[in-house]
């Protein structure tokens, strides 16, 4: 196997940041049409103190202005202060909530590929068999399960009443578990589907036919020819898994009281915190632009044909 | 169950603590106070948007700040307004001059002399157009306070000056008897100028931290904790030597940490829980009903709301009794008067339609007709509320009521801030709405006064009642005060712009071993009168 | 093979459940005397009896027929996004796969912004801007989930582009159409009916966790997912608020994977 070229490498990296550009200027704009302003909850604003705010967020520039003011703070990295926690910057914001939401991410997406990967390269193997129908079976009512209803239906069992874990926050690493648990679950499902489709699929192929008539082992067969071909599809799902792994861990963070980012996006959007929800798609974005660049090169590591053909 | 916080956190641990088990029991002998060093973990509702006492704006930001700072007056142990930072007051015979005598030991917690110049520091801050402080109107009582605030005047022209370092002197517009209550409001607490002027508003930083009150910011990590260490310069001793605010936007997410021996006391959990709470876990089992009226208001802006018959006939169906104990079973108590019964000094007028049941619904859909709304022709009603289980609850139930005079109700909710953003622009046909208030009724009532501005969401307009309260705010002595305002009450009740349903209860859960905790209207519990039980009890 | 056994395995009784439930869906409301907006005053929250089958939500409406009416508007909006999002990602990621290239880069590229894009933010703004229109909200739902498709029917037909089978046609002459046509499409529709499968429990599932967030339905009218969500709330104190709803979405979603899992194997055995 062979490293993907360098002018792949360099393209891959261009476009990365070019759609997190795209995307924060769309961001921007849908966030800037939404009627209501983060002042709204505030009650009565005598007009001089009202002026006063707008002039501290520089909202009284035009759009135009505002966009660009933004774009340059960002290229120093500066996301602004936020409109809704006055004694924090974005940044400081994002900095405490990011181990939190980095941690359950990585957790959950290593309990899932590990689980799904297991079941589905194991029930693949034996199409049709006794296990492959139960462990579909099993794997279909995980997928039929809302992480909404196992997150609580986790905490009820595991910490209010056997009390082995704690039911909420992100003191240590004994908190983490609860929540990656119910993270995890529905992409374990998803993997495990994925993976037993395709490890069928390789099994069926011609090279195969040809590997096994050459005499190779089952367990060199597995690992050699039917794993990094039937991981392909799996790979390609990691881009949109982590997508909605972020939506999930909303739910797990409001669920198990977490200090994460986001529950900082739901708020913020709800409130319109402006700064602070483009802040978190800025950190969204650039994670899951670089996610797609790493499985663009794991795919072409795996699979040399494709970067050729480019 | 026994709080096991200590075990959860060093678990990874745990083989350590066996072997340290030893020296840890002959260190604890050898240091008899340790026990007071206990963290106590608290539950507050919610993350706070600023520390500062000048920009804040919700409820549980003032929890905090209670602990942190300390005003001219304060809390009891038992949520009583007694003094704090002032010692005595007197008032002059027209009710427009306080005088506070301040104590003469108030330091700040980096140990500077805290002095009546502090106060008319802090005050002129709050005014300030630059400190942009939402909540600046608390205090316009104060003379010129509403120019200074709108930057019409200079803040030194606003009605308060020192006289020496121990004597504060309040000049007022017009009598406001309600002072001392409306001081225990973060809006009117001291902010340390010296740090200020040094660091700007990297002041409310842990690092940077200053203030007067029992307890001082020790560590802010957002959305996790707020740790809060005791004030070694503070007035009294106090028993807690350090605690952790957590906060909780999910109530289920509190209840669940609290059953799981986490935190040692809660702000609420879920209404739905209450029966089973009063059954597993009575002992720990706090109500207490609060200061406060959730009303719907009709928004006289808009027809057919601006119809006297249709607000009678919608609010004669309300049924508030069957709403607090069939439909929230919170422990909210049914409200018949737009003042709470619990302001005591003040008897409010009965509602003149609460009578008769049997025929209430044919004299409603008979009042509708006259309006025009018929069988045939039906009224059709959208109502907001905020977004919550309790609140959808209280306007399902509503809109049930109505449906029996053959009204089509369409619910819509959002979040606070959008709610109230929407009511105050007037965008709405009928709403939920709600005041959480002090112990007086001109609170209350300003609140459908035409001169109080956008939070007289529905521009409920009448010339009487706003007669009625423009005499009564002349008046200094609050008995002849509430005599009109009896009288305004009455006419609003009879013109029903606002339909009230219910005044709050506070539901919370704390351990039994936690001492000194008393339940009260306003649901306050200031840290620095609290103790665990097995401390010795603060002389 | 549709052998007997395997009608009595799960497959049997996945079509069986679906069947079921798809006809309660249709005849159930009139099986009981209540309306989904009626409230009875005299049994609020209580649970299964013989005058509510389902016991009674939060106010006392009867909860068989609302859990049937939300079942109603659910699958209604799943079917309507799942059509939206097939139509525009089969042929947006065939093209992308089999041209390659520049095309491919382009479109792809477009695909990966609009991943990037929180399905939360898109619903939250969406609601804001449009209001809840329960219809066009959902269609939007599936003009988001087509990507899911177009990116897998991208990648399978970049893998089967150079593949000897489509070399072999390209050499006997046959045009691109036709290759898409007759040999990429049928080679990917297996996938493509996986993953039209998985987009129904998707969007069904996406709607839940936008009723979690409160910005699904309004009341009165319901969903499986604003049913749910009140379910969790009472789900100590009132059991049966969250067990009939969740029940019945989990079995329709089960059955649906299921199918979805048997057809592919049918697919390709052939």
């Amino acid at each position: 196997m062979r490293l993907p070229p360098a002018r792949y490498l360099l393209q891959r990296i261009i476009f990365a940041g070019v759609t997190v550009l795209v995307l924060v200027s769309v961001v921007f704009v849908l966030v800037r049409l939404t009627p209501g302003g983060p002042f709204d909850g505030e009650r009565q604003l005598p007009e001089a103190v009202e002026k006063n705010l707008r002039a501290a967020y520089h909202l009284d520039e035009p759009i135009l202005q505002q966009y660009l003011r933004y774009l340059s703070s960002l290229l120093t990295g500066d996301l602004g202060p936020s409109f809704r926690s006055k004694d924090f910057t974005v940044n400081e914001l994002i900095a405490a909530g990011l181990p939190t939401s980095a941690t359950l991410g990585l957790l959950a997406m290593t309990f899932a590929l590990i689980s799904g990967v297991t079941i589905g390269t194991f029930a693949g193997l034996h199409p049709d068999s006794w296990t492959d129908r139960l462990l579909m079976a099993l794997n279909n009512l995980n997928l039929a399960t809302p992480t909404l209803i196992t997150a609580p239906l986790l905490v009820l069992l595991f910490a209010v009443m056997l009390s082995w874990l704690p039911a909420g926050g992100a003191d240590g690493w004994l908190h983490f578990l609860l929540p990656a648990i119910a993270l995890a679950l529905p992409f374990s499902g998803a993997i495990a589907r994925l993976c037993r489709g395709s490890v069928v699929d390789t099994l069926l192929a011609d090279h195969l036919r040809t590997a096994r008539a050459k005499g190779l082992g089952r367990t060199q067969l597995v690992m050699r020819h039917v794993l990094p071909l039937s991981l392909l599809p799996v790979l390609s799902y990691l881009g949109p898994a982590s997508a909605a792994l972020l939506t999930g861990s909303v739910v797990v963070e409001q669920i198990f009281a977490m200090p994460g980012i986001g529950r900082y996006f739901v708020e913020g959007a709800l409130n319109n915190d402006y700064t602070l929800v483009m802040g978190v798609v800025v950190v969204y974005s650039a994670f899951i632009a670089s996610l797609n660049l790493l499985v663009d090169l794991a795919y072409a590591w795996l699979d040399p044909r494709l970067v050729i053909a480019q | 169950m026994p709080l096991s916080l200590v075990y959860r956190q060093f678990s990874l641990k745990r083989c350590c603590r066996y072997i340290s088990v030893t020296l840890l029991i002959a260190w604890a002998f050898s240091l008899q106070a340790s026990s007071t060093e206990e963290t106590l973990y608290l539950g507050n509702s919610g993350e706070p948007g600023t520390l500062d006492p000048h920009r804040y704006n919700l409820r549980l930001e003032e929890t905090l700040l209670n602990d942190l700072f300390m005003g001219l007056t304060t809390f009891s142990a038992q949520g009583q307004i007694v003094p704090g930072a002032a010692t005595s007051w007197t008032v002059s015979e027209d009710g427009l001059t306080w005088t506070f005598n301040l104590r003469k030991d108030l330091r700040w917690s980096d140990g500077t002399p805290l002095t009546a110049d502090d106060f008319v520091y802090s005050l002129r801050r709050l005014m300030n157009p630059q400190t942009a402080a939402s909540l600046a109107y608390f205090m316009y009582m104060l003379d010129n306070a509403e120019a200074v605030n709108r930057g019409k005047l200079p803040e030194t022209d606003l009605g308060v000056y020192s006289q020496g370092p121990h004597t504060l002197v309040m000049q007022l517009a017009a009598p406001y008897p309600f002072l001392p209550e409306r001081l225990l409001y973060p809006t009117a607490f001291p902010v340390p100028q010296h740090i200020i002027n040094k660091v700007g508003a990297a002041w409310t930083k842990p690092e940077h931290w200053v203030s007067n009150g029992a307890y001082t910011l020790a560590h802010w990590q957002p959305e996790a904790f707020i740790e809060m260490h005791s004030n070694p310069h503070f007035v009294d001793s106090v028993a807690i030597q350090r605690a952790r605010y957590l906060p909780f936007a999910n109530e289920q997410a509190a209840y669940n940490r609290y059953r799981n021996g986490e935190l040692h006391a809660i702000a609420s959990f879920p209404a739905n829980e209450l029966a089973r709470v009063e059954k597993n876990n009575a002992a720990s089992l706090r109500q207490s009903p609060l200061l406060s009226m959730m009303y719907l208001v009709f928004n006289t802006r808009r027809p057919p709301f601006d119809d006297v018959r249709v607000r009678t006939a919608l609010a004669s169906v309300v049924d508030q009794n069957l709403l607090a104990d069939k439909v929230l079973r919170s422990g909210a108590r049914a409200a018949k008067t737009f003042t709470p019964e619990m302001i005591t000094a003040y008897q409010a007028p009965p509602m003149d339609h609460s009578h008769m049941p049997g025929d209430l619904i044919e004299r409603a859909k008979r009042l509708l007709a006259e309006a025009g709304y018929d069988a045939k022709r039906p009224l059709r009603i959208t109502l907001r509320h905020v977004s919550g289980n309790e609140e959808k609850r209280v306007n399902l139930a509503v809109a049930g009521m109505w449906r029996q005079l053959g009204v089509q109700t369409q619910l819509q909710h959002g979040t606070m801030n959008a709610h109230f953003a929407d009511l105050r622009q007037g965008e709405f046909d009928v709403a939920w709405a709600g005041w959480i208030g002090e112990s007086n009724a001109e609170h209350y009532l300003g609140l459908l006064a035409s001169d109080v501005g956008d939070v007289n969401y529905g521009a409920y307009h009448s010339a009487e009642f706003d007669q009625l309260i423009q005499q009564a705010r002349t008046h200094a002595d609050v008995q002849s005060r509430n005599k009109l305002l009896q009288q305004a009450e009455a006419v609003a009740l009879r013109e029903a712009p606002v339909v009230p349903l219910y005044s709050l209860a506070s539901r919370r859960l704390v351990n039994p071993r936690l001492g000194g905790w008393y339940d009260n209207p306003r649901d306050i519990h200031p840290l620095r009168y609290l103790h665990f039980a097995t401390d010795q009890p603060r002389p | 093979m549709l052998t007997s056994t395997r009608l009595f395995g799960s497959t049997g009784f996945a079509l069986v459940s679906l069947a079921l439930i798809l006809m309660l869906c249709l005849v159930g409301p009139s099986l009981s005397s209540w309306q989904p907006e009626d409230i009875d005053w005299q049994s609020i929250q209580t649970g299964p009896s013989a005058q509510h089958w389902f016991g009674t939500d939060l106010i006392g409406r009867d909860l068989f027929v609302r859990t049937l009416e939300g079942a109603r508007t659910s699958l209604f909006i799943a079917l309507v996004a799942t059509t939206v999002s097939v139509t525009i990602g089969v042929p947006w990621g065939a093209v992308a796969g089999f041209f390659g290239g520049r095309t491919d880069l382009i479109m792809m590229r477009i695909v990966d912004g609009l991943y990037g894009l929180p399905l939360i933010l898109i619903v939250v703004l969406l609601v804001v801007l449009f209001g809840r229109n329960p219809y066009l909200l959902f269609t939007a739902l599936g003009a988001f989930f087509w990507l899911d498709i177009a990116r897998i029917v991208r990648g399978q037909t970049l893998a089967l582009r150079q593949s000897l089978f489509i070399e072999a046609a390209r050499s006997l002459g046959a045009n691109t159409r036709q290759i898409i046509w007759r040999h990429i499409l049928p080679n990917v529709a297996g996938v493509i009916l996986i993953y039209a499968t998985l987009t129904l429990p998707g969007v069904i599932l996406a709607e839940s966790f936008i009723s979690f967030l409160g910005l699904g339905l309004q009341e009165p009218a319901t969903s499986w997912g604003v049913l749910i969500a009140d379910g969790i709330y009472s789900m100590e104190s009132a059991p049966w608020q969250l067990l009939f709803p969740a029940g019945l979405l989990m079995l329709t979603l089960w059955s649906i994977n299921t199918l979805g899992d048997r057809l592919r194997d049918r697919l390709n055995r052939r």
